[in-house]
């Protein structure tokens, strides 16, 4: 089996309480795989972990991502390596213009790679044919970073985003959260657009219902800071009718 | 000559030391208000005292031709070009204000008896350069800026120098905004430490219905303080903004009193300071709303981030009021970039020393984004930038 990002034994803090107990994950490529958890199992803690957030202290183990441990890398670095989270909480920035944020983060990433960067023109393109795709009015170029956006446009912009930077592990936290019906359609249809046998996602999720677009090959469950349960898409039928207190603990995990 | 042989001399000496008939009531006030030290209001967060004790070489002002230019240049005090026809000339100061509060508003005056007069024609956009080239030197020269009424003119206002160290440069305006008539004065400076000092002293007077934009951009290291004193009379009307980013031991900022004389004037006065280093921003700001001054609005505000521990943000907004008719606000916060947006933008690839200037530029984007000329704007930005890099080392591209 082949792992494009490999979580070990993790322990990690927040302040001083430890949210994940020995979590061990492997994501493969070309995968879909879902998380599923009650409130505060450690669901957001594990994608802030990944992406080197600040609030976490990882205490133990070792995260790796195509062989490499990442453990040292900065959240700047981890991007333009290609791991994206999408937040459950997009922050609103005042002042920055969303069009500048995304160029600016895109042209990093192709320096980084040693393409050539976009101009404003090119850029703008792109973007437009992005927003056409999600549904999204084309004010999303000249407006402020999240500002004053609707919980369903936050949502959308964090895909924007993602359909842009074209990363290879995408963490969704929550993505489907808020939506109705139309915009979890828009949404789940830029995430299945960026299916292409190599990426990776990590979708977080409560409800079954965006597993019904984005099709996962596999559930996890997440309780108390470790994953319990691995299955395949069948879980979620279960976890619907009997909740979590019906998993039964993987003896592996 | 060393500007503290002045100090505590009496207007006889004063009157000697700086060659001016003793009854010049300008010797008075000097001797009144008292060469400024640590104790002085006004120059409490400034360290004056170390500049006034150096010595420095006197220049002589000797008005050359003038060339023809697209802008007004004026190096070391001296207008050596100006764009075809426009009015520009040396006289005897028509209006020294008696109640400023700055002690080198005098002296400056003192030193310069004959002003460099610039009238504003029609809705004119001019572009002034001041060039220093003299080291040591004690640079002072001051303006008198007239504009006609029911006009709309903007004054840019730029620095330059040929790396001169340890010059003093005592300047200011003043300014007597005609009746209905608007007049924009845009300042952009960046200032190196051990290059240039400078105290600018202007004395602004809004006329009834008029209105005045004062906006100053300071960039960099070094000491430079403004000293600003506006009076509004009848539906006058003030709109200041100061923009501050500083680094290393940079002491700079406004001093200001805004003096609402006259009914319905209003006035806002905003301070948006970004500070590095080991620098200190000072805003010491007095609204005063005078008895006459019926139905006055008066508005002050001043924000600080703080990229560094060592910085330190002097932060004085001041309402005094003697009247009950009025609408008034001030306040002030000090406080360092948002964690969480800093984070959001670093996990998009951005890097850290990009996410800061972002975020450093959409604090200052009130200030900025208010000057309408797109050229002049990149300017700011440019010049902003420029200054930032040499505190944050800028990605390889
Ligand atoms: N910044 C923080 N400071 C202190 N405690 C925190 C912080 N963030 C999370 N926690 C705590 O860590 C635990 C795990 O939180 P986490 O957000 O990872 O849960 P979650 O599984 O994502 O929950 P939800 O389904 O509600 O999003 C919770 O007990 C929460 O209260
Ligand atoms: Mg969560």
């Amino acid at each position: 089996m082949k792992t494009v990002l490999e979580i070990e034994n993790v322990h990690a803090k927040i302040g001083e309480k430890e949210i994940l107990k020995g979590l061990n994950l492997k994501l493969e490529p070309g995968k879909v795989h879902a998380i599923m958890g009650p409130n505060g199992a450690g669901k957001s803690t594990l994608s802030k972990t990944i992406v080197g957030h600040y609030d976490v202290t990882l205490t133990g183990g070792d995260i790796r991502y195509k062989g490499k441990s990442i453990n040292d890398m900065e959240p700047e670095e981890r991007a333009l390596e290609g791991i994206f989270l999408s937040f459950q909480h997009p922050v609103e920035i005042p002042g920055v213009n969303n069009a500048y944020f995304l160029r600016t983060a895109l042209n990093a990433k192709r320096r980084h790679e040693g393409k050539e960067e976009l101009n404003a023109a090119e850029f703008l393109r792109l973007m437009k044919s992005h927003l056409e795709m999600l549904g999204m009015k084309s004010d999303m170029i000249s407006r402020s970073l999240n500002e004053g956006f609707s919980g369903g446009e936050k949502k959308r912009n964090e895909i924007l985003q993602m359909l842009i930077l074209e990363p290879e592990v995408i963490i969704l936290d929550e993505i489907d959260s808020g939506l109705d019906i139309d915009a979890l359609r828009a949404v789940s249809e830029g995430i299945n657009k960026m299916k292409d046998g190599k990426r990776s996602f990590l979708v977080i999720t409560h409800y079954s219902r965006i597993l019904d677009y984005i099709e996962p090959d596999y559930i996890h469950v997440l309780k108390d800071g470790r994953i319990i349960k691995t299955a395949g898409p069948e879980l979620v039928e279960q976890l619907e009718d009997k909740g979590y207190e019906s998993i039964e603990e993987d003896s592996a995990s | 000559m060393t500007p503290d042989t002045l100090r505590n001399k009496s207007v006889e000496e004063l009157a000697v030391l700086l060659g001016t008939d003793v009854r010049e009531p300008q010797l008075k006030k000097l001797h009144d208000l008292g060469l400024p030290s640590k104790k002085s209001e006004a120059y409490r967060y400034f360290d004056i005292e170390t500049l006034l004790c150096r010595e420095y070489a006197l220049l002589d002002y000797i008005p050359k031709a003038i060339q023809e230019s697209d802008h007004v240049e004026i190096v070391d005090g001296t207008v050596v070009s100006a764009p075809k026809g426009m009015r520009i000339f040396y006289e005897a100061c028509k209006h020294v204000e008696m109640e400023h509060f700055d002690p080198l508003y005098y002296l400056g005056h003192l030193l310069s008896p004959h002003v460099i007069t610039i009238e504003i024609d029609g809705d004119a956009h001019v572009e002034i350069v001041h060039r220093f080239t003299r080291s040591n030197a004690l640079i002072n020269y001051r303006i008198s800026l007239e504009n006609q009424s029911n006009r709309h003119a903007i004054v840019y206002e730029r620095f330059e120098d040929d790396a001169v160290r340890d010059t003093l440069v005592l300047y200011g305006y003043d300014m007597r905004i005609a009746p209905n008539s608007t007049l924009r004065v845009l300042k952009t400076q960046t200032l190196h430490p051990e290059n240039y000092a400078m105290v600018a002293s202007h004395n602004v007077h809004v006329e009834r219905e008029a209105n005045a934009l004062l906006k100053s951009f300071d960039f960099g290291g070094g000491l430079g303080l403004q000293m600003l004193r506006i009076v509004l009379e009848d539906h006058a009307h003030v709109e200041a903004g100061h923009l501050l980013y500083l680094n290393s031991e940079s002491r700079r900022g406004t001093v200001s009193q805004i003096i609402h004389k006259g009914e319905h004037a209003t006035s806002s006065q905003e301070a948006k300071n970004i500070l590095d280093g080991h620098s200190r921003g000072i805003f010491d700001a007095l609204i005063r709303v005078d008895h006459s001054a019926k139905y006055s609005k008066a508005h002050q505000n001043s924000k600080a981030v703080l990229l560094d521990e060592s910085a330190y943000m002097a932060a004085k907004p001041q309402l005094e009021i003697y009247i009950d008719e009025l609408e008034a606000s001030h306040g002030s916060t000090t406080g360092q970039l948002d964690k969480k947006q800093l984070f959001y933008l670093q996990s998009r690839g951005i890097s850290v020393t990009e996410a800061r200037k972002m975020l450093v530029i959409a604090f200052a984007n009130t200030l900025i984004e208010k000057v309408k000329d797109s050229r002049q704007q990149e300017r700011i930005k440019e010049e902003f930038e420029k200054a930032f890099y040499t505190v944050h080392k800028k990605d390889a591209s």
